[in-house]
């Protein structure tokens, strides 16, 4: 059924994926393959559609054009059967707080059908992964916030799924319960599962990850092993130097910067350190090449207290996949 | 999760559908019927219809002895007492228990299921249960007889306190059978509405508000409907009135009110002539000497039981007509409701599946080493 993984089948599959709410484009059209064991991290500001694609591949919505398959089924044509095949975590939910924690692990094991002698020692197991074995008897009311997000987790592998839907898992967890949440990430993938999951901090997926994409206004720019995409980022860095001195050194050191045919717009910003002007600057080129445009400058006289690559977090990532624009282009 | 594989042996859609709607049951009684709550509702509803039936024999009681004592005739609170004292005393303690407790269901049953789905939504755990194979149909049936469960245990749980009315006499087990039917119709009917709304509006106070509307519609706006289209229907074009015409009583099926009339009609202690109330409904014609007839036979408009009503369980009562109008009421909702579960888009996509299951993808893990891998994930190409 499926091109691209002749032998082994893809477990989530989307052709032209297409909705449309109200006449707004949430998904304008999504090609996305994942392939068995992988993690694949969806990156993408809020309102890019990494909702929106989660829900659909999860059944809870139809796509306004395409087609997506999970574990080769069509996800309207026959949404029990991926159902059974998939745990979803939506981006907010709520529990049953009135429930004790077996309990509505058990009553999830019901929904999935599975027989009566499993439950009891699977509710264990499952405990024991998301490190809640000792909270079993207690209301789920009791527990934090990110306990929650655990045994939410938990409770999409009751019926040991091929693949799991994660969205945002980590958002408004404090730092500690989302290292948590990351080892257990970890344990599932060294389980043999395949995870799809979203995130708007890449450096988080970066971890786990082993493939991602990138995912703007409906639109997947990117997709790939992440080594991949990092090496593709790494080509063209953004650079903020900080230069001292009056109007005048800066702006001849902002023509150097200009005359480089590397260098794209050049801008100031702030946070300089005093007595300096902060620049920044996107750069087409790797660290050998920074360090020769460094070489450039200082030979040249400017006089610098600061040259360093910005941190690439999800933002500027964007700015830079999304000024490309062209997601055909992204996509070759 | 070692060890643990999976593979679900599949049951036939009967089972897997009963299944689902125990796994709906379980987990909201377990939810429902934990801590005081429940039990303290049950003790004031019983405490409540205790009172009711003692208040109508302090009031009733001294009347009816008093007719015991003048030979048989006597004054009751609201007119002539022509009866056994006993049996009287009975009557209206069955007729008053059986009033409060149709309204005391009217309002609770909506009150267990207006918020069943809508409280799902507000709380966002309507998404976990929906993408979770069980079918839209058994979630919304197996969250009805979650909220009715508790509603029928009021209702049972208060026959011993009807069944007082058998050591009186005057009313019988096919009195308090009656009874019995007249309130789960009711309960199911306005608890099927209650869980329409629930499905239909975000919020629960709208769904609340809606529901408690609809109680009001159906007891008294039938009647005012009722009365409005049957003045309008039996004036004449020369401004006359003639008595011959009336609304149709098809208007009246859906009051559970009327309904309960007819269960206590045979009664009828009230001396208010509860029959003739209900013959207007029901086109029970009077002839010219002012009797009733219903059928073939005629009996006095004098506060004597009708012998004809008493003949049959069913045959000539009202009280079927409304059960049936709840029944299909109920279905109707349930079946609305069901539709309104299923995420827009997908409705086309719950039928049940014809082809033979594709294979399941199955984990293997390999026990060795402890590490498990995905041995075969593919279905064999079809």
């Amino acid at each position: 059924m499926s091109e691209s993984f002749p032998g082994a089948m893809a477990v989530v599959e989307t052709r032209g994926l297409v909705k449309r709410y109200d006449g707004q484009l949430a998904v304008a059209g999504i090609d996305l393959v994942v392939g068995p064991g992988e993690i694949y991290g969806l990156v993408g500001p809020n309102g890019a559609g990494k909702t929106t694609t989660m829900r659909i591949l999860a059944t809870l919505l139809a796509p306004t054009a395409g087609e997506a398959l999970v574990c080769g089924i069509p996800v309207t044509a026959d949404p029990i059967e991926v159902r059974r095949r998939i745990g979803f975590m939506p981006d907010f939910y709520g529990v049953y707080d009135d429930l004790r924690v077996w309990e509505y692990l058990d009553f999830f094991a019901r929904c999935y059908g599975v027989a009566a002698a499993r439950r009891r020692s699977m509710i264990g197991d499952l405990l024991e992964i998301v490190g809640l074995a000792d909270k079993r008897g207690e209301y789920v009311e009791a527990l934090s916030r990110g306990m929650r997000q655990r045994l939410c987790l938990a409770h999409t592998l009751v019926h040991d799924p091929a693949l799991l839907i994660l969205d945002e898992p980590a958002s408004g967890l404090d730092p500690r319960a989302r290292v948590e949440m990351r080892e257990i990430l970890r344990e599932l993938r060294a389980m043999g599962k395949t995870i799809l999951v979203s995130s708007h901090i890449l450096p988080e997926l970066g971890e786990m990850c082993t493939s991602v994409g990138i995912v703007d206004r409906g639109r997947l720019l990117r997709s790939g092993p992440i080594d991949e995409i990092e090496r593709s980022l790494r080509a063209t860095a953004v650079l903020q130097i900080d230069v001292l001195g009056d109007d005048e050194a800066v702006a001849a050191a902002d023509a150097a910067l200009r005359a480089d045919e590397r260098v794209g717009d050049v801008l100031r910003i702030d946070g300089a350190p005093p007595g300096a002007t902060r620049l920044e600057l996107p750069f087409d080129g790797d660290p050998e090449q920074q360090a020769e445009l460094l070489r450039r400058l200082v030979e040249a006289g400017h006089r610098l207290t600061g040259f360093r690559q910005a941190t690439s977090d999800l933002e500027e990532i964007f700015m830079k996949v999304t000024g490309q624009a062209d997601p055909a282009e992204a996509a070759a | 999760m070692t060890g643990v594989g999976m593979h679900t042996p599949r049951r036939s859609a009967v089972r897997e559908w009963l299944a689902a709607v125990g796994t709906i049951l379980v987990k909201e009684l377990r939810s429902r019927m934990r801590g005081r709550r429940a039990f303290a509702v049950l003790t004031v509803y019983l405490a409540i219809l205790a009172l009711i039936a003692y208040g109508v024999y302090a009031v009733v009681a001294p009347g009816a002895r008093q007719a015991a004592g003048f030979g048989g005739v006597g004054f009751g609170p609201f007119g002539p007492m022509v009866t056994n004292p006993s049996a009287t005393i009975g009557q209206w303690i069955f007729t008053l228990l059986s009033i409060f407790q149709l309204i005391l269901v009217m309002f609770i049953a909506p009150a267990f299921t207006a918020g069943q789905i809508s409280l799902e939504r507000e709380k966002q755990t309507l998404d976990l249960l929906i993408s979770t194979p069980l079918r839209p149909g058994a979630i919304v049936v197996g969250k009805l007889l979650a909220a009715l469960a508790y509603v029928f245990l009021l209702i049972v749980a208060a026959i011993p306190i009807t069944a007082i009315v058998l050591m009186y006499g005057g009313a019988s087990w096919e009195d308090i059978v009656r009874q019995q039917i007249v309130l789960f119709a009711a309960a199911i009917g306005f608890g099927a509405v209650g869980l329409f709304f629930s499905a239909l509006f975000k919020r629960t106070q709208a769904a609340t508000v809606l529901t408690y509307c609809t109680v009001l519609a159906f007891t008294l706006g039938t009647v005012l409907i009722f009365i409005f289209w049957s003045v309008m229907a039996a004036r004449g074009e020369d401004g006359g009135f003639r008595r011959a015409r009336r609304a149709p009583e098809q208007v009246m099926w859906v009051n559970p009110m009327v309904a309960m009339l007819d269960v206590i009609a045979p009664l009828d202690p009230t001396g208010f002539g509860v029959t003739s109330v209900l013959g207007q409904i029901n086109g029970e014609r009077f002839d010219d000497q002012g009797v009733i007839c219903r059928g073939d036979v005629c009996f006095g408009n004098d506060g004597q039981p009708a012998p004809a009503l008493d003949q049959s369980f069913f045959d000539g009562h009202w009280w079927p007509r409304f059960t049936a109008t709840f029944g299909v009421l109920a279905l109707l909702l349930t079946l609305a409701s069901m539709r309104l579960v299923v995420p827009a888009g997908m409705r086309f996509a719950f039928r049940r599946r014809r082809r033979a299951p594709p294979a399941e993808p199955r984990q293997v893990l390999v026990a060795g080493d402890g590490t498990p891998t995905i041995e075969e994930l593919a279905e064999p190409p079809r």
